[in-house]
């Protein structure tokens, strides 16, 4: 099963063999640092430091852009919205359209966090198997009901996915274009959706019966395995100092208004 | 409904996670006092699943098409377990596709998955006038899902427009709130029309599955 993420989770780099659940905290408490920040002097270090983690973790550069061109439109509506509709000074204008300052100045944080924020998700998502990731929230403290109803849809999405394909094809096949929203369309692929429910609940209660006959719900789960060597505490020290130096600076800079 | 990382103020992020928590405690809450809690995690796994799939399904509008959100069909078929689900969901968009992002996923869970909540709600005032009925389950499924998606958009557009610019004036927010929900108006009915036949069907065929509502 390869979902994109677990593509690159095997390569041999540092943050790979970080421990999983060090890595976790570590990473989203940079992730957390990141997002509080709103002075512009702090962005080049923000940037360095994301740089260095995606090339400490050695995940290639054409996995990020792809990953990078999702969001792109959401960001675009916002860059529209800032520059040219929001605050008084005017640098540019064009036609009817003026190039703010103050949107430029609040949209270029927003951006900086952005880039950061989703590079440092991809190496904390990217450079582990995803299932053991899951562990590691578990373990964190993540409710058993939770992690195992993630586990399970991640088990099933592309395999869902592929049946939905299939119905597709064989609508296709005998004739079925959605071309206009009529009623009739509409009652197609709302049937299609449906069946997929139903599919899926049916194929569900098998699971669940194979599933009890193997013993869940009642043995005892086995603690998951993990142990954190003195690096991985060294490392998530570290981590954790450079996440709170950002808070730190954010706010002294703020405090003190230059 | 995808609010990306970087774009809210982390305080806004942060109240996301609290009711983002306070919305999973009670749906667990809800969970754990059913007879065997565990034996609804398949089912509510594999349609978290299948929810998801079903969301990639694509209605025409010429010039181009647009997705269902199902977060009101998803109250009405999952009940307690739509929140979960949607966290699930939207968090698995965050890390595989990057649609969303991970210090705004409180965020976004709040927005689609508390109307969700409601939606079930909504579909639940089924019972009360015959739920065996197929034009009344059609009449509470267009109610669950047109609720769904509404009240989801009108949070987001509030969310967005008053926490973002913040050298926008107060009339130009107004603007912004009213055009967003504004837009959103053909979506709404759409999505409750294709709610309202999605249970209609799953009543024909499996109405064990509408159990929840």
């Amino acid at each position: 099963m390869n979902l994109g993420l677990d593509e690159h989770a095997h390569l041999g780099s540092p943050l790979h063999g970080w421990e999983p659940r060090c890595k976790f905290v570590g990473l989203m408490a940079l992730i957390f640092a990141f997002s509080f920040v709103r002075d512009l002097r702090l962005l080049p270090a923000m940037l360095a430091v994301t740089a260095a983690l995606y090339v400490a973790s050695r995940l290639p550069f054409p996995f990020l852009l792809t990953r990078l061109r999702a969001p792109g439109f959401f960001l675009l509506f916002m860059a529209i919205l800032l520059l040219f509709f929001s605050g008084s000074t005017v640098l540019v204008q064009v036609g009817p359209l003026a190039l703010r300052r103050e949107g430029l100045l609040e949209l270029l944080p927003i951006l900086a966090k952005f880039v950061s924020i989703l590079m440092v998700g991809l190496v904390l998502f990217g450079t582990a198997p995803f299932l053991i990731t899951i562990k590691a929230m578990r373990a964190l403290g993540l409710p058993s009901i939770l992690a195992d109803m993630t586990l399970f849809s991640y088990r099933y999405i592309y395999e869902i996915g592929d049946d939905l394909e299939t119905m597709e094809t064989a609508m296709g096949l005998r004739g079925f274009r959605a071309r206009r929203p009529s009623g009739r369309t509409l009652g197609v692929l709302a049937s299609l959706a449906g069946t997929i429910l139903v599919r899926s609940y049916e194929r569900s209660d098998r699971i669940y019966k194979a599933m009890i006959l193997r013993g869940y719900g009642r043995a005892p789960r086995r603690p998951d395995e993990f142990q954190a060597r003195p690096r991985d505490a060294i490392a998530l020290g570290g981590v954790l100092l450079v996440a709170v130096g950002f808070v730190v600076a954010e706010l002294i800079l703020r405090g003190f208004g230059v | 409904m995808h609010i990306p990382d970087g774009i809210l103020p982390v305080a806004v992020s942060a109240a996301g996670y609290v009711s983002t928590g306070a919305a999973t405690w009670f749906s667990l809450h809800k969970i754990n006092q059913k007879e065997n809690p565990q034996a609804g995690i398949p089912k509510a796994s594999l349609l978290t699943a299948a929810f998801f799939v079903a969301s990639w399904i694509h209605i025409p509008i010429p010039p181009t098409s647009v997705h269902l959100v199902l977060n009101g069909l998803l109250g009405a078929v999952l009940g307690y377990y739509a929140f979960p689900a949607i966290l699930i969901g939207l968090f698995f968009q965050a890390v595989m596709f990057q649609h969303g992002g991970l210090t705004t996923l409180g965020v976004n869970a709040t927005v689609m998955g508390v109307p969700a909540l409601l939606a079930y709600f909504i579909f639940r005032l089924r019972n009360v006038v015959g739920k065996d009925s197929l034009a009344w389950t059609g009449v509470f499924g267009f109610l669950a899902g047109a609720g769904g998606l509404g009240i989801a958009a009108l949070l987001a557009a509030v969310i967005l427009v008053t926490t973002v610019p913040s050298h926008l004036d107060v009339e130009a927010e107004r603007a912004g709130i009213y055009a967003m929900t504004l837009a959103h108006v053909p979506l709404v009915i759409l999505e409750g029309v294709f709610t309202a036949l999605v249970v209609v069907f799953i009543q024909r065929v499996r109405p064990e599955l509408l159990e929840n509502g």
